[in-house]
Protein backbone atom coordinates (compact mmCIF):
# COMPACT_ATOMS: atom_id res chain seq x y z
CA UNK A 1 0.00 0.00 0.00
CA UNK A 2 2.05 2.78 -1.29
CA UNK A 3 1.16 6.12 -0.03
CA UNK A 4 1.55 9.09 -2.37
CA UNK A 5 4.60 11.71 -0.55
CA UNK A 6 3.10 10.66 2.84
CA UNK A 7 6.45 11.56 4.53
CA UNK A 8 5.56 10.84 7.85
CA UNK A 9 5.16 7.23 9.52
CA UNK A 10 1.22 7.35 9.01
CA UNK A 11 1.46 3.50 11.07
CA UNK A 12 0.46 0.14 10.03
CA UNK A 13 -2.05 -0.08 12.85
CA UNK A 14 -3.37 3.34 11.48
CA UNK A 15 -4.09 2.55 8.38
CA UNK A 16 -5.52 -0.76 8.88
CA UNK A 17 -7.98 0.67 11.43
CA UNK A 18 -8.99 3.26 10.24
CA UNK A 19 -11.54 2.07 7.48
CA UNK A 20 -13.33 -0.09 10.59
CA UNK A 21 -13.05 2.70 13.38
CA UNK A 22 -15.02 5.14 10.31
CA UNK A 23 -17.79 2.53 10.32
CA UNK A 24 -17.99 2.23 14.08
CA UNK A 25 -18.37 5.76 14.39
CA UNK A 26 -20.69 6.19 11.93
CA UNK A 27 -23.50 5.12 13.91
CA UNK A 28 -23.46 7.51 16.65
CA UNK A 29 -22.66 10.79 13.94
CA UNK A 30 -26.25 9.45 12.41
CA UNK A 31 -27.97 8.95 15.50
CA UNK A 32 -26.62 12.37 16.38
CA UNK A 33 -28.27 14.07 13.17
CA UNK A 34 -31.57 12.50 13.53
CA UNK A 35 -32.01 13.18 17.00
CA UNK A 36 -31.02 17.28 16.48
CA UNK A 37 -33.28 17.11 13.73
CA UNK A 38 -36.30 15.22 15.92
CA UNK A 39 -35.45 18.05 18.66
CA UNK A 40 -35.66 20.96 16.01
CA UNK A 41 -39.12 19.80 14.25
CA UNK A 42 -40.26 19.32 18.00
CA UNK A 43 -39.68 23.01 18.30
CA UNK A 44 -40.47 24.15 15.21
CA UNK A 45 -37.81 25.96 14.28
CA UNK A 46 -35.59 25.87 10.73
CA UNK A 47 -34.34 22.59 9.68
CA UNK A 48 -30.15 22.90 10.01
CA UNK A 49 -28.12 22.68 6.96
CA UNK A 50 -25.51 20.12 6.22
CA UNK A 51 -22.58 22.02 6.99
CA UNK A 52 -21.88 24.00 10.21
CA UNK A 53 -20.11 27.01 8.23
CA UNK A 54 -22.00 29.93 7.43
CA UNK A 55 -19.70 31.45 4.79
CA UNK A 56 -19.55 28.59 2.03
CA UNK A 57 -18.74 29.21 -0.87
CA UNK A 58 -20.63 27.81 -4.04
CA UNK A 59 -18.30 24.54 -4.20
CA UNK A 60 -19.34 24.03 -0.27
CA UNK A 61 -21.19 20.88 0.84
CA UNK B 1 25.11 25.60 -5.06
CA UNK B 2 25.44 27.51 -8.07
CA UNK B 3 26.58 31.34 -8.24
CA UNK B 4 25.13 33.06 -5.23
CA UNK B 5 22.46 35.96 -5.73
CA UNK B 6 24.51 39.77 -5.17
CA UNK B 7 22.16 40.80 -2.59
CA UNK B 8 21.78 38.25 -0.45
CA UNK B 9 23.96 36.33 2.01
CA UNK B 10 24.12 32.14 2.72
CA UNK B 11 20.61 31.02 3.32
CA UNK B 12 20.17 29.12 6.85
CA UNK B 13 17.73 26.07 6.83
CA UNK B 14 15.38 26.51 9.80
CA UNK B 15 16.61 23.17 12.15
CA UNK B 16 13.00 21.80 12.43
CA UNK B 17 12.46 21.87 8.87
CA UNK B 18 13.93 19.07 7.53
CA UNK B 19 11.45 15.65 7.56
CA UNK B 20 9.41 16.86 4.46
CA UNK B 21 10.73 16.14 1.10
CA UNK B 22 8.29 18.52 -0.49
CA UNK B 23 10.21 21.38 0.74
CA UNK B 24 11.74 23.21 3.63
CA UNK B 25 11.94 26.62 5.59
CA UNK B 26 14.95 28.58 5.32
CA UNK B 27 15.95 32.16 6.65
CA UNK B 28 17.65 34.64 3.79
CA UNK B 29 19.19 38.27 5.00
CA UNK B 30 16.50 38.00 8.33
CA UNK B 31 13.71 37.33 5.94
CA UNK B 32 11.77 33.72 6.06
CA UNK B 33 11.03 31.62 2.98
CA UNK B 34 9.65 28.19 2.19
CA UNK B 35 11.33 26.04 -0.70
CA UNK B 36 8.86 23.97 -3.09
CA UNK B 37 10.71 20.87 -4.11
CA UNK B 38 10.24 20.18 -8.19
CA UNK B 39 8.66 16.67 -7.14
CA UNK B 40 6.08 18.87 -5.42
CA UNK B 41 5.61 21.19 -7.77
CA UNK B 42 1.83 19.57 -9.50
CA UNK B 43 0.29 19.37 -6.17
CA UNK B 44 1.51 22.68 -5.32
CA UNK B 45 0.09 23.92 -8.47
CA UNK B 46 -2.96 22.51 -8.09
CA UNK B 47 -3.00 23.66 -4.69
CA UNK B 48 -3.47 27.34 -6.26
CA UNK B 49 -5.05 26.82 -9.42
CA UNK B 50 -8.39 24.56 -7.14
CA UNK B 51 -8.60 27.95 -4.98
CA UNK B 52 -8.12 25.87 -1.72
CA UNK B 53 -5.06 27.93 -0.93
CA UNK B 54 -7.23 31.26 -1.73
CA UNK B 55 -9.56 29.90 0.35
CA UNK B 56 -7.91 28.65 3.41
CA UNK B 57 -6.68 31.87 3.27
CA UNK B 58 -9.80 33.82 3.64
CA UNK B 59 -10.96 32.24 6.12
CA UNK B 60 -8.13 32.66 7.98
CA UNK B 61 -6.82 28.92 8.22
CA UNK B 62 -3.78 29.23 6.33
CA UNK B 63 -0.96 31.45 6.60
CA UNK B 64 -0.51 34.33 3.57
CA UNK B 65 2.35 33.86 1.19
CA UNK B 66 4.06 35.55 -1.35
CA UNK B 67 5.73 34.79 -4.49
CA UNK B 68 9.43 35.10 -4.37
CA UNK B 69 12.39 34.92 -6.70
CA UNK B 70 13.11 31.10 -7.71
CA UNK B 71 16.71 33.21 -7.39
CA UNK B 72 16.17 32.89 -3.55
CA UNK B 73 16.12 29.40 -2.93
CA UNK B 74 18.48 27.77 -0.73
CA UNK B 75 19.41 24.44 -2.33
CA UNK B 76 18.66 23.15 -6.20
CA UNK B 77 15.86 21.59 -7.49
CA UNK B 78 13.34 24.19 -6.40
CA UNK B 79 10.09 24.68 -8.37
CA UNK B 80 9.33 27.95 -6.34
CA UNK B 81 9.98 29.89 -3.49
CA UNK B 82 7.19 31.93 -1.38
CA UNK B 83 7.47 34.60 1.26
CA UNK B 84 4.85 33.42 4.13
CA UNK B 85 3.59 36.36 6.32
CA UNK B 86 6.23 36.89 8.79
CA UNK B 87 5.40 35.52 12.51
CA UNK B 88 5.85 38.02 15.69
CA UNK B 89 5.82 34.69 18.08
CA UNK B 90 7.19 30.71 17.82
CA UNK B 91 5.87 29.15 20.59
CA UNK B 92 5.09 24.83 20.81
CA UNK B 93 2.50 22.71 22.00
CA UNK B 94 3.92 22.15 25.18
CA UNK B 95 3.37 25.60 26.15
CA UNK B 96 -0.15 25.83 24.85
CA UNK B 97 -3.42 26.06 27.47
CA UNK B 98 -6.37 23.68 27.22
CA UNK B 99 -8.12 25.62 24.91
CA UNK B 100 -5.62 27.09 22.49
CA UNK B 101 -4.76 23.35 21.93
CA UNK B 102 -7.98 22.30 21.26
CA UNK B 103 -8.50 25.25 18.81
CA UNK B 104 -5.41 24.46 17.01
CA UNK B 105 -6.76 20.82 16.69
CA UNK B 106 -10.21 21.89 15.56
CA UNK B 107 -8.26 24.17 13.04
CA UNK B 108 -6.49 21.20 11.71
CA UNK B 109 -9.50 19.34 11.10
CA UNK B 110 -11.45 22.28 9.29
CA UNK B 111 -8.37 22.53 7.09
CA UNK B 112 -8.76 18.99 6.16
CA UNK B 113 -12.80 19.65 5.50
CA UNK B 114 -12.16 22.10 3.33
CA UNK B 115 -9.16 20.35 1.23
CA UNK B 116 -11.76 17.58 1.12
CA UNK B 117 -14.10 19.46 -0.93
CA UNK B 118 -11.56 20.89 -2.95
CA UNK B 119 -10.10 17.19 -3.77
CA UNK B 120 -7.03 17.80 -1.46
CA UNK B 121 -6.15 15.84 1.68
CA UNK B 122 -3.76 16.98 4.29
CA UNK B 123 -0.54 14.98 4.48
CA UNK B 124 0.31 14.75 7.70
CA UNK B 125 -1.38 16.36 11.55
CA UNK B 126 1.61 17.54 13.22
CA UNK B 127 0.90 20.03 16.09
CA UNK B 128 3.94 22.22 15.01
CA UNK B 129 2.51 22.87 11.74
CA UNK B 130 0.04 25.09 13.80
CA UNK B 131 1.41 28.65 15.49
CA UNK B 132 -0.54 31.23 17.10
CA UNK B 133 -0.68 34.44 15.40
CA UNK B 134 -2.55 37.52 16.13
CA UNK B 135 -3.75 35.91 19.21
CA UNK B 136 -5.01 32.84 17.03
CA UNK B 137 -3.96 29.43 15.53
CA UNK B 138 -3.01 29.26 12.24
CA UNK B 139 -1.27 26.55 9.94
CA UNK B 140 1.88 27.87 8.72
CA UNK B 141 3.34 24.62 6.60
CA UNK B 142 1.69 25.81 3.44
CA UNK B 143 2.79 22.17 1.50
CA UNK B 144 0.46 20.37 4.35
CA UNK B 145 -1.91 19.54 0.97
CA UNK B 146 -1.72 17.34 -1.35
CA UNK B 147 -4.05 15.88 -3.97
CA UNK B 148 -6.57 13.32 -2.61
CA UNK B 149 -7.11 9.62 -3.68
CA UNK B 150 -10.30 8.33 -3.55
CA UNK B 151 -10.30 4.96 -1.79
CA UNK B 152 -6.64 5.65 0.11
CA UNK B 153 -6.56 6.01 3.89
CA UNK B 154 -5.87 9.19 5.74
CA UNK B 155 -2.49 8.96 6.47
CA UNK B 156 -2.67 11.98 9.05
CA UNK B 157 -5.03 9.87 11.33
CA UNK B 158 -2.20 8.52 13.74
CA UNK B 159 -0.79 11.86 13.91
CA UNK B 160 -3.67 13.82 14.48
CA UNK B 161 -4.57 11.68 17.25
CA UNK B 162 -1.04 11.76 19.37
CA UNK B 163 -0.67 14.97 18.44
CA UNK B 164 -4.11 16.62 19.40
CA UNK B 165 -6.78 14.14 20.78
CA UNK B 166 -4.48 12.03 22.90
CA UNK B 167 -3.15 15.06 25.03
CA UNK B 168 -6.46 16.61 25.09
CA UNK B 169 -8.16 13.76 26.21
CA UNK B 170 -5.81 13.20 29.42
CA UNK B 171 -5.75 17.08 30.38
CA UNK B 172 -9.50 16.72 30.07
CA UNK B 173 -9.93 13.30 31.89
CA UNK B 174 -7.07 12.92 34.59
CA UNK B 175 -4.81 16.32 34.72
CA UNK B 176 -4.43 19.31 32.67
CA UNK B 177 -0.39 18.66 33.90
CA UNK B 178 -0.66 16.28 31.51
CA UNK B 179 0.07 18.66 28.58
CA UNK B 180 3.49 18.45 29.31
CA UNK B 181 3.53 14.77 28.22
CA UNK B 182 3.70 16.97 24.96
CA UNK B 183 7.50 17.75 26.05
CA UNK B 184 8.63 14.72 26.26
CA UNK B 185 7.15 12.58 23.53
CA UNK B 186 8.00 15.11 20.47
CA UNK B 187 5.92 13.36 17.79
CA UNK B 188 2.66 13.26 20.43
CA UNK B 189 1.79 11.15 23.30
CA UNK B 190 2.33 7.38 22.02
CA UNK B 191 -1.42 5.99 22.21
CA UNK B 192 -0.47 3.00 24.64
CA UNK B 193 0.57 5.27 27.13
CA UNK B 194 -2.87 7.60 26.27
CA UNK B 195 -4.81 4.02 27.17
CA UNK B 196 -2.89 3.28 29.80
CA UNK B 197 -3.33 6.62 31.54
CA UNK B 198 -7.24 6.96 30.55
CA UNK B 199 -9.48 6.16 33.24
CA UNK B 200 -11.05 2.63 32.34
CA UNK B 201 -14.63 3.86 31.44
CA UNK B 202 -13.29 6.18 28.25
CA UNK B 203 -13.33 2.80 26.32
CA UNK B 204 -17.27 2.95 26.27
CA UNK B 205 -16.84 6.74 25.25
CA UNK B 206 -18.32 6.62 21.72
CA UNK B 207 -15.03 8.68 20.58
CA UNK B 208 -12.19 8.44 22.69
CA UNK B 209 -12.89 4.18 22.50
CA UNK B 210 -12.20 3.72 18.83
CA UNK B 211 -9.66 6.58 18.47
CA UNK B 212 -7.69 5.77 21.42
CA UNK B 213 -8.08 2.28 22.92
CA UNK B 214 -9.20 0.38 19.93
CA UNK B 215 -6.56 2.67 17.52
CA UNK B 216 -3.86 1.63 20.58
CA UNK B 217 -4.61 -1.82 20.24
CA UNK B 218 -4.57 -1.88 16.23
CA UNK B 219 -1.25 -0.29 16.58
CA UNK B 220 0.05 -3.26 19.08
CA UNK B 221 -1.52 -5.97 16.48
CA UNK B 222 0.46 -4.47 13.68
CA UNK B 223 3.09 -2.93 14.86
CA UNK B 224 5.04 -6.38 12.53
CA UNK B 225 3.05 -6.18 9.91
CA UNK B 226 4.48 -5.94 6.14
CA UNK B 227 2.57 -3.62 3.25
CA UNK B 228 1.28 -7.01 1.69
CA UNK B 229 -0.32 -8.28 4.82
CA UNK B 230 -2.27 -5.26 5.53
CA UNK B 231 -3.42 -4.40 1.80
CA UNK B 232 -5.62 -7.37 2.23
CA UNK B 233 -6.61 -6.66 5.75
CA UNK B 234 -7.56 -2.79 5.76
CA UNK B 235 -10.67 -2.19 3.66
CA UNK B 236 -10.29 1.20 1.75
CA UNK B 237 -11.38 4.63 2.64
CA UNK B 238 -13.85 5.78 0.38
CA UNK B 239 -14.75 9.92 0.61
CA UNK B 240 -17.77 9.25 2.82
CA UNK B 241 -15.68 7.14 5.19
CA UNK B 242 -13.16 10.09 5.01
CA UNK B 243 -15.69 12.60 6.06
CA UNK B 244 -17.34 10.30 8.85
CA UNK B 245 -13.57 9.79 10.27
CA UNK B 246 -12.85 13.53 10.42
CA UNK B 247 -16.49 14.62 11.54
CA UNK B 248 -16.08 12.17 14.48
CA UNK B 249 -12.68 13.75 15.04
CA UNK B 250 -14.21 16.40 15.15
CA UNK B 251 -17.22 15.98 17.77
CA UNK B 252 -14.52 14.10 20.55
CA UNK B 253 -12.52 17.10 19.92
CA UNK B 254 -14.77 19.48 20.55
CA UNK B 255 -16.81 17.36 23.19
CA UNK B 256 -13.72 17.41 25.41
CA UNK B 257 -13.81 19.97 27.97
CA UNK B 258 -11.55 21.36 31.18
CA UNK B 259 -12.84 23.63 33.57
CA UNK B 260 -10.18 25.92 35.01
CA UNK B 261 -11.03 25.97 38.84
CA UNK B 262 -9.32 25.42 41.84
CA UNK B 263 -5.67 25.53 41.09
CA UNK B 264 -3.55 27.54 43.75
CA UNK B 265 -3.29 30.61 41.76
CA UNK B 266 -6.18 30.54 40.09
CA UNK B 267 -8.21 33.29 42.50
CA UNK B 268 -4.39 35.09 43.31
CA UNK B 269 -6.14 38.10 41.47
CA UNK B 270 -8.89 38.51 44.20
CA UNK B 271 -6.52 37.40 46.98
CA UNK B 272 -3.30 39.64 46.90
CA UNK B 273 -2.71 41.99 49.26
CA UNK B 274 -3.85 45.23 47.30
CA UNK B 275 -6.42 47.94 48.18
CA UNK B 276 -8.83 49.02 45.02
CA UNK B 277 -6.53 52.04 45.35
CA UNK B 278 -3.10 50.65 45.43
CA UNK B 279 -4.14 48.62 42.70
CA UNK B 280 -5.09 51.83 40.70
CA UNK B 281 -1.54 53.32 41.65
CA UNK B 282 -0.16 50.33 40.83
CA UNK B 283 -1.47 49.86 37.16
CA UNK B 284 -0.82 54.11 36.35
CA UNK B 285 2.88 53.15 37.25
CA UNK B 286 3.09 50.09 35.02
CA UNK B 287 1.38 52.56 32.18
CA UNK B 288 3.85 55.42 32.36
CA UNK B 289 6.97 52.98 32.62
CA UNK B 290 5.65 51.14 29.20
CA UNK B 291 5.08 54.60 27.91
CA UNK B 292 8.23 55.32 28.74
CA UNK B 293 10.18 52.93 26.80
CA UNK B 294 7.81 53.18 23.60
CA UNK B 295 8.41 49.10 22.36
CA UNK B 296 6.43 47.16 20.19
CA UNK B 297 7.12 43.86 21.79
CA UNK B 298 6.47 43.24 25.61
CA UNK B 299 7.01 40.07 27.57
CA UNK B 300 4.91 39.89 30.58
CA UNK B 301 5.93 37.04 32.78
CA UNK B 302 3.78 35.90 35.85
CA UNK B 303 0.92 37.82 33.82
CA UNK B 304 -1.59 35.67 35.59
CA UNK B 305 -5.18 36.40 33.68
CA UNK B 306 -3.41 39.10 31.46
CA UNK B 307 -4.60 42.49 33.23
CA UNK B 308 -1.15 44.23 33.31
CA UNK B 309 -0.62 42.35 29.59
CA UNK B 310 -3.54 44.82 28.86
CA UNK B 311 -2.13 47.81 29.90
CA UNK B 312 0.89 46.99 27.49
CA UNK B 313 -1.07 46.02 24.66
CA UNK B 314 -3.50 49.04 25.16
CA UNK B 315 -0.26 51.18 24.89
CA UNK B 316 0.31 49.99 21.47
CA UNK B 317 2.51 46.57 22.40
CA UNK B 318 1.91 43.17 21.37
CA UNK B 319 2.49 41.06 24.09
CA UNK B 320 3.24 37.51 24.96
CA UNK B 321 1.62 36.70 28.45
CA UNK B 322 3.50 34.05 30.45
CA UNK B 323 2.30 32.08 33.50
CA UNK B 324 3.12 28.82 35.48
CA UNK B 325 -0.75 28.12 36.09
CA UNK B 326 -2.75 26.25 33.93
CA UNK B 327 -5.31 27.88 34.65
CA UNK B 328 -4.25 31.49 34.63
CA UNK B 329 -3.57 30.57 31.07
CA UNK B 330 -6.62 29.06 30.05
CA UNK B 331 -8.89 31.95 31.27
CA UNK B 332 -6.01 34.87 29.83
CA UNK B 333 -6.77 33.29 26.12
CA UNK B 334 -10.56 32.43 27.10
CA UNK B 335 -11.31 36.36 28.03
CA UNK B 336 -8.95 37.41 24.80
CA UNK B 337 -11.37 35.37 22.47
CA UNK B 338 -14.41 36.53 23.96
CA UNK B 339 -12.84 40.21 23.46
CA UNK B 340 -11.81 39.52 20.28
CA UNK B 341 -8.01 40.82 21.45
CA UNK B 342 -5.25 39.57 18.59
CA UNK B 343 -2.13 41.71 20.46
CA UNK B 344 -1.68 39.64 23.47
CA UNK B 345 -0.39 35.52 23.41
CA UNK B 346 -0.91 33.32 26.51
CA UNK B 347 1.14 30.70 26.95
CA UNK B 348 2.20 28.12 29.72
CA UNK B 349 5.66 28.74 31.20
CA UNK B 350 7.76 28.04 34.17
CA UNK B 351 10.49 30.86 34.60
CA UNK B 352 12.55 28.77 37.02
CA UNK B 353 12.51 25.70 34.17
CA UNK B 354 11.52 27.46 31.08
CA UNK B 355 11.22 24.90 27.94
CA UNK B 356 14.78 24.11 26.64
CA UNK B 357 15.73 23.03 23.43
CA UNK B 358 14.84 20.23 22.35
CA UNK B 359 14.73 17.73 18.98
CA UNK B 360 16.87 16.71 16.80
CA UNK B 361 20.32 18.48 17.75
CA UNK B 362 18.88 19.84 20.84
CA UNK B 363 17.96 22.45 17.76
CA UNK B 364 14.62 21.76 16.50
CA UNK B 365 12.21 23.26 18.72
CA UNK B 366 14.59 26.31 20.29
CA UNK B 367 14.46 27.06 23.62
CA UNK B 368 12.03 29.76 25.41
CA UNK B 369 14.62 31.83 26.17
CA UNK B 370 15.93 31.65 22.90
CA UNK B 371 12.32 32.87 21.79
CA UNK B 372 12.02 35.73 23.62
CA UNK B 373 12.31 38.84 21.35
CA UNK B 374 11.01 41.85 23.72
CA UNK B 375 11.46 45.26 23.92
CA UNK B 376 10.43 45.10 27.66
CA UNK B 377 9.96 42.52 30.27
CA UNK B 378 7.69 43.03 32.64
CA UNK B 379 8.21 41.29 36.28
CA UNK B 380 5.26 42.23 38.60
CA UNK B 381 4.56 40.24 41.79
CA UNK B 382 7.21 37.64 40.33
CA UNK B 383 10.51 38.18 41.90
CA UNK B 384 9.36 36.97 45.53
CA UNK B 385 8.04 33.90 43.79
CA UNK B 386 11.74 33.63 42.38
CA UNK B 387 13.73 34.35 45.02
CA UNK B 388 11.85 33.17 47.99
CA UNK B 389 9.39 30.62 47.12
CA UNK B 390 11.78 29.02 44.43
CA UNK B 391 15.14 30.03 46.72
CA UNK B 392 17.21 31.80 43.47
CA UNK B 393 19.55 34.49 44.48
CA UNK B 394 18.72 38.33 43.22
CA UNK B 395 21.72 38.63 41.36
CA UNK B 396 21.25 35.30 39.38
CA UNK B 397 17.26 36.73 38.49
CA UNK B 398 18.96 40.09 37.77
CA UNK B 399 21.26 38.32 35.06
CA UNK B 400 18.86 35.96 33.29
CA UNK B 401 16.58 39.10 33.35
CA UNK B 402 19.25 41.29 31.52
CA UNK B 403 19.23 38.68 29.04
CA UNK B 404 15.49 38.96 28.08
CA UNK B 405 15.23 42.55 26.80
CA UNK B 406 16.69 46.23 26.94
CA UNK B 407 14.08 47.06 29.27
CA UNK B 408 12.42 45.69 32.66
CA UNK B 409 9.66 46.64 34.75
CA UNK B 410 9.52 45.16 37.89
CA UNK B 411 7.32 45.19 41.24
CA UNK B 412 9.74 44.90 44.60
CA UNK B 413 7.67 43.13 47.10
CA UNK B 414 9.27 43.61 50.69
CA UNK B 415 9.46 40.99 53.16
CA UNK B 416 6.57 42.66 55.60
CA UNK B 417 4.15 42.11 52.60
CA UNK B 418 1.29 39.92 53.44
CA UNK B 419 2.51 37.61 50.34
CA UNK B 420 6.06 37.35 51.34
CA UNK B 421 4.93 35.93 54.66
CA UNK B 422 2.85 33.41 53.55
CA UNK B 423 5.43 32.30 51.09
CA UNK B 424 8.08 32.29 54.33
CA UNK B 425 5.37 30.58 57.01
CA UNK B 426 6.70 26.97 58.11
CA UNK B 427 10.49 27.89 56.35
CA UNK B 428 13.59 29.35 57.89
CA UNK B 429 14.07 32.83 56.81
CA UNK B 430 17.20 32.36 55.03
CA UNK B 431 17.15 35.72 53.12
CA UNK B 432 19.08 38.29 54.54
CA UNK B 433 20.10 40.41 51.02
CA UNK B 434 16.07 39.86 50.48
CA UNK B 435 15.25 43.79 51.09
CA UNK B 436 15.24 47.12 49.17
CA UNK B 437 18.98 47.42 49.31
CA UNK B 438 20.03 43.86 48.15
CA UNK B 439 17.26 44.56 45.44
CA UNK B 440 19.11 47.57 44.20
CA UNK B 441 22.17 45.92 44.57
CA UNK B 442 21.91 43.02 42.47
CA UNK B 443 19.70 44.54 39.36
CA UNK B 444 21.74 47.65 39.57
CA UNK B 445 24.68 44.95 38.47
CA UNK B 446 23.21 45.18 35.28
CA UNK B 447 20.36 47.81 34.86
CA UNK B 448 20.06 51.67 35.46
CA UNK B 449 17.13 52.86 37.47
CA UNK B 450 14.86 54.81 35.27
CA UNK B 451 12.17 55.43 38.09
CA UNK B 452 11.76 54.17 41.12
CA UNK B 453 7.59 54.78 42.19
CA UNK B 454 6.66 53.63 46.11
CA UNK B 455 2.96 52.47 45.44
CA UNK B 456 0.65 53.96 47.67
CA UNK B 457 -1.00 51.92 50.00
CA UNK B 458 1.28 49.06 49.82
CA UNK B 459 4.93 48.99 50.95
CA UNK B 460 5.81 47.71 46.84
CA UNK B 461 7.95 49.71 44.76
CA UNK B 462 7.80 49.61 41.21
CA UNK B 463 10.86 49.99 39.33
CA UNK B 464 11.67 51.25 35.27
CA UNK B 465 15.05 49.48 34.64
CA UNK B 466 17.14 49.86 31.99
CA UNK B 467 19.78 47.55 30.49
CA UNK B 468 23.37 48.87 30.86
Amino acid sequence: MELVFAYIDPGSGSLVIQALIAGLVAAPIFFRKQISRFVRAIRGEEPATETTNTDDTPQGG
Amino acid sequence: MAEASTASSAPERDPGSYRDPAGFVFRRDGVIYRQIDQSFAQDWQGYLDSGLYERLRKEGIVIPHDEADLDLAAEPGAAAVIRPEPLELISYPYEWSFSQLQDAALLTLRAQTLAAEAGFTLRDASAYNIQFHHGRPVLIDSLSFERAEPGKPWAPYRQFCEHFLAPLALMSKVDVRLGSLLRDHLDGVPLDLAARLLPGRTRLSLGLGPHIHLHARAQRQHADDNAAADEQAGASMSADKLATLIESLQNTVSGLSWEPEGTAWADYADNTSYTDAATAAKMEAVEAAVRKVGGRSAWDLGANTGRYSRIAADEGYRVVALDVDPAAVERGYRALKADGRTDITPLLADITDPSPALGWGNAERASLLARIDADVILALALVHHLAIGANVPLTMIASVFAGMAPHAVMEFVPKGDAMVQRLLAFRRDVFPDYNLEGFKAAFGQYFEVESETPIEGSGRILFHFRRR
